[in-house]
């Protein structure tokens, strides 16, 4: 029998899927009131382990109790307790914010009574209220979450399972989510929940890392950090790039990360720097011990088992780049507007952006920025204004502006009933690429993205991480002058995530201009300037040092304490000066 | 199991129907579009038959009997013709269905007393049609060179449709059919259009269970099948002006008991499918295809071999099709159509009772 204080005890867990071994010989104990997080790479078995435990999926080795119950004998027990939120979009699109509350309520059985102050409470703390009859469907990415949320608290569940609550949603809204699971937590809720970002994994009372289906570390984050102690160094430095290509020779460098001034890199526990090495890097700049992370300790827990056919080419090598059709990649436009109806999605963007120059578009869910992307990109005219985008005036002749940029969406939109090769071969076709000029460009994003030794792989079958750089692989075969980047590290793990940048960053070296949007503000270190969109307007755009000078005085460490502060003081000023500005 | 989770299932379902217009209106109109289509184009009624003649005689007897044929209204005359080839690549290019062919001293031998030969051709490309053309002409002809009563007369009576409309068989029959098309197509992409989104994850993790979750599915597109069937028949009475002999109350009556029926098979197919396509595809498979072939709506089963006799059996639609004549056209009440209604019930337990076993709230 469970004792009472602990609300999971997985024995042994582990499930099979035909012959693949998603999850195995899992033990965990999580007590009243923990808050823990599950992270780990792209088919770790995050999701797996939280079905588990939601007794929605019966394990194939090991046992494990739920509030007291077996999963799979008192798996109703459970379920009529729990709140489980699944990843992506689980509420019904076509019922309004309070409908779908009120479903919620009525299956679980919550008194009318209760249901309209807990529906109060929640949607106020979700800041929903004022859309209570809105369709679930018409809500930002980061409301819908937040709504899904609230749908799953309104019977005040023991227990709180979520896997990936943060995916797609902008900082202020997750900050949101996490006021929200800190209050009910303090109320004696315990939280299990999975997560990409490494910030969400820090608030976590104990973290859980699990590799391919393996649970290789658990403990408090600050104890994971401390093993990381004395393995992280960064070089200041104003040649970053040397810095790197030193470090790629090294022996027991675990990761590499490149910043706008300076080079982290991890080494492996028991592998020492020479002082050949030290030497040689004091020469490029200071090289110094830094504070570890948790994105450094996930890179130690991986090591060098990193998963063999994901190679290393991209890291290892560094092919040349070269922008293809000899124009430049400038990115101009002046007084750009879309409106949708009286909705105004983008309003009056005006913005230069330098060949050879990577820029963040920051915001949050529904600032207007893929409308931004899209009007650049052609696929949307726009109300007013202009925009040139490589030397072709986007309103004007799309087939040239077709020839020019690269476009990889929010979900890449690749064929995963074709293999690798086959997806690479038709969006050359695709792009009118002669055959011999196919094969050339084919090879040479194969070895941009390091994907050599996949060609043959069915693209359903691939990682979220894998499946990301075959999507960038297609969108620059004919060699783009820019390049538009919507969201393209959303839900992939820290390493995958450095090696994506790395890449981003060798293309424009060689002349490539990159607009990106992401809402992992971690990644504004690799931009070279930021432009932050609120209610469809930039309301700031330059490097991070330059946005911090906005708020002289106060204490901004990260790029995500920038963000919020000039999302607060939007916020904070009247709507009416708002639409006026 | 809860009342007040049905109530909430069914009432959430209603509300994502009715605000998909698209699908209610598709769900409405299409039965009677196929109710139209059907009711005119299907027939196996003689009517109008294209006949060429080729008169060798020329005789005032010829002609009387060529317009014997003209004046039973069911055959026009389309074509005349001076040879025998004439009438043969008249048929052959199917410009008629019957060719007449008088031979010369056809009067002379009627006048005489003697047997007068006269030849019909008729294309038999379309057996069913052909055999009521040849049996029509035989007796026209037959009937023209009697003067005398017959010693044995023939009292024929056509009971329960005696105007052999064709329209009133096919109609009822329609009824069985449509509701077995349509209602189980929606059914089914009901639950896996939850799978796809996953929101069918909120109801695993939740305390519905599988009796509740599908009965909350099932009444509201039982309800829509209902109004299908409800629209059907009041167009097949008043549009096409099928007689209804028997009870309106027992034909709605079991007409809801039938509704039941097909909306399970689609709840039961979703229960299995995980996509929305395959879902449709293994629909029109397993209720639409064998209620078109098997349900003795178009095609009679009696004449089928044995073993695939036996395998009609299976499928709900011809129950339903059986008692839906059996009420409309012959008048029939409970007393002989029990048996019909009966396996029609048990059906739709069976069906439900395999859908919700079928049903685990686990995602794999």
């Amino acid at each position: 029998m469970a004792t009472n204080d602990m609300v999971i005890e997985a024995e042994g867990l582990g499930r099979r899927y035909r012959s693949v071994l998603a999850l195995s010989d899992i033990d965990i104990e999580i007590g009243v009131g923990e808050i823990v997080g599950l992270v780990g790479p792209d088919g770790a078995g995050k999701t797996t382990l939280l079905q588990l435990f939601a007794a929605i999926l019966d394990p194939s080795e090991g046992r494990c109790q739920v509030l007291g119950h077996d999963t799979v004998n008192e798996a109703a027990q459970i379920t009529s307790k729990i709140g489980y939120m699944a990843q992506g979009f689980t509420l019904y699109d076509r019922l309004t914010v309070a409908e779908n509350l009120s479903f919620a309520a009525k299956i679980r059985g919550v008194p009318g009574g209760d249901y309209m102050a807990r529906r109060r409470r929640l949607l106020d703390m979700a800041g929903l209220t004022p859309f209570l009859d809105r369709r679930e469907g018409a809500l930002s990415g980061g409301m819908r979450k937040k709504l899904a949320l609230c749908a799953n608290l309104i019977h005040e569940p023991p227990l709180l399972l979520l896997d990936e609550p943060g995916l797609g949603v902008d900082p202020l809204s997750r900050r949101e989510l996490w006021q929200i699971l800190d209050d009910f937590r303090s109320e004696g809720a315990t939280i299990v929940l999975s997560t990409s970002y490494m910030d969400d994994a820090d608030r976590c009372d104990r973290v859980a890392f699990l590799d391919r289906g393996r649970l290789m570390a658990l403990g408090r984050p600050d104890e994971l950090r401390a093993q990381a102690k004395g393995l992280v160094h960064s070089i200041v430095s104003d040649r970053p790039a040397e810095a790197e290509a030193a470090l790629h020779g090294m022996a027991g460098v675990l990761g590499i990360q490149w910043r706008a001034d300076s080079v982290r890199f991890v080494m492996k526990p028991g592998a020492d720097i020479s002082q050949d090495e030290k030497a040689r890097m004091d020469a490029l700049g200071q090289l110094a011990l830094a504070e570890p992370g948790m994105e450094d300790v996930f890179t130690i827990l991986r090591g060098d088992e990193s998963v063999p056919g994901e190679a290393e080419t991209a890291v290892a090598t560094r092919p040349a780049a070269r922008a293809a059709t000899g124009k430049t990649g400038e990115i101009a436009t002046k007084g750009l507007t879309r409106r949708f109806g009286d909705f105004v999605a983008v309003g009056d963007v005006t913005l230069t952006i330098a060949p050879g120059e990577i820029f963040g578009l920051l915001g949050a869910n529904g600032a207007g920025k893929t409308t931004l992307i899209r009007m650049l990109c052609g696929l949307l005219p726009p109300s007013s204004g202009s925009a040139t985008v490589a030397g072709v005036e986007v309103t004007s002749d799309q087939g040239q502006l077709r020839q020019r940029i690269g476009y990889m969406s929010q979900r890449f939109s690749l064929y995963p009933d074709l293999t690798v090769g086959e997806n690479l071969s038709f969006f050359a076709s695709a792009y009118g690429l002669s055959r011999r000029d196919a094969r050339e460009a084919i090879g040479w994003a194969v070895e941009m993205t390091g994907l050599g030794g996949q060609h043959g792989e069915m693209v359903a079958r691939l990682s979220g991480a894998v499946r990301q750089r075959v999507a960038l692989g297609c969108s620059i075969l004919h060699r783009p002058a820019a390049l538009f980047l919507d969201e393209p590290t959303s839900g992939v793990d820290p390493l995958a995530r450095f090696r994506f940048w790395r890449l981003i960053r060798i293309l424009a070296e060689g002349g490539m201009t990159v607009l990106v949007t992401t809402h992992n503000l971690e990644e504004a270190a690799y931009c070279h300037r930021l432009g932050l969109m609120d209610m469809g307007r930039m309301i700031a755009i330059g490097d991070l040092s330059a946005l911090r000078a906005h708020f002289p005085g106060r204490e901004l460490a990260t790029a995500e304490d920038v963000f919020l502060a000039f999302m607060e003081r939007e916020r904070a000023r009247p709507q009416s000066e708002r639409a006026a500005s | 199991m809860k009342l007040s989770r049905i109530f909430a299932i069914v009432e959430k379902e209603t509300k994502e129907i009715v605000r998909d217009p698209v699908t209610v209106a598709v769900a409405l109109l299409i039965p009677l579009v196929m109710l139209f289509l059907f009711g005119y184009a299907i027939s196996f009624d003689v009517d109008n038959v294209a006949m060429g003649v080729l008169d060798h005689d020329r005789s005032a007897e010829s002609r009387a009997l060529v317009d014997r044929f003209l004046a039973s209204g069911y055959f026009a005359m389309a074509e005349s013709y001076q040879s025998a080839i004439e009438a043969e690549t008249a048929l052959q290019r199917g410009a008629v269905t019957l060719a007449l062919i008088i031979p010369p001293g056809f009067a002379d031998q009627l006048a005489g007393g003697e047997p007068a030969p006269v030849q019909a051709l008729v294309d038999g490309t379309f057996s069913a049609t052909a055999n009521l053309v040849a049996a029509y002409a035989n007796a026209i002809i037959t009937g023209f060179g009697v003067q005398t009563a017959p010693p044995i007369e023939v009292a024929a009576r056509v009971w329960y449709n005696p105007a052999l409309r064709s329209v009133n068989f096919v109609v009822p029959g329609l009824f069985g059919v449509i509701l077995m098309a349509f209602p189980p197509l929606l059914t089914a992409l009901a639950i896996t259009r939850e799978k796809e989104t996953g929101s069918i994850q909120q109801i695993f993790a939740s305390p519905v269970t599988p009796v509740e979750f599908l009965s909350g599915k099932l009444i509201p597109y039982g309800l829509i099948a209902f109004l299908q069937i409800v629209m059907v028949i009041a167009v097949g009475f008043l549009w096409f002006a099928v007689p209804l002999k028997g009870s309106l109350g027992l034909l709605f009556g079991v007409g809801m008991i039938y509704v039941f029926t097909t909306v399970g098979i689609g709840l039961l197919v979703s229960t299995i499918t995980s996509s929305q396509l395959v879902a449709m595809l293994l629909t029109l498979i397993l209720s639409l295809m064998p209620s078109f072939l098997f349900s003795g709506f178009l095609f009679p089963i009696f004449t089928m071999p044995y073993v695939l006799q036996l395998y009609t059996r299976l499928f709900p639609a011809q129950y339903f099709v059986d008692f839906s004549r059996g009420v409309v056209l012959k008048g029939a009440g409970l007393a002989e159509l029990w048996p019909s209604v009966l396996l029609l019930l048990t059906y739709t337990l069976v069906i439900f009772a395999l859908a919700v076993w079928r049903f685990k709230k686990k995602v794999a």
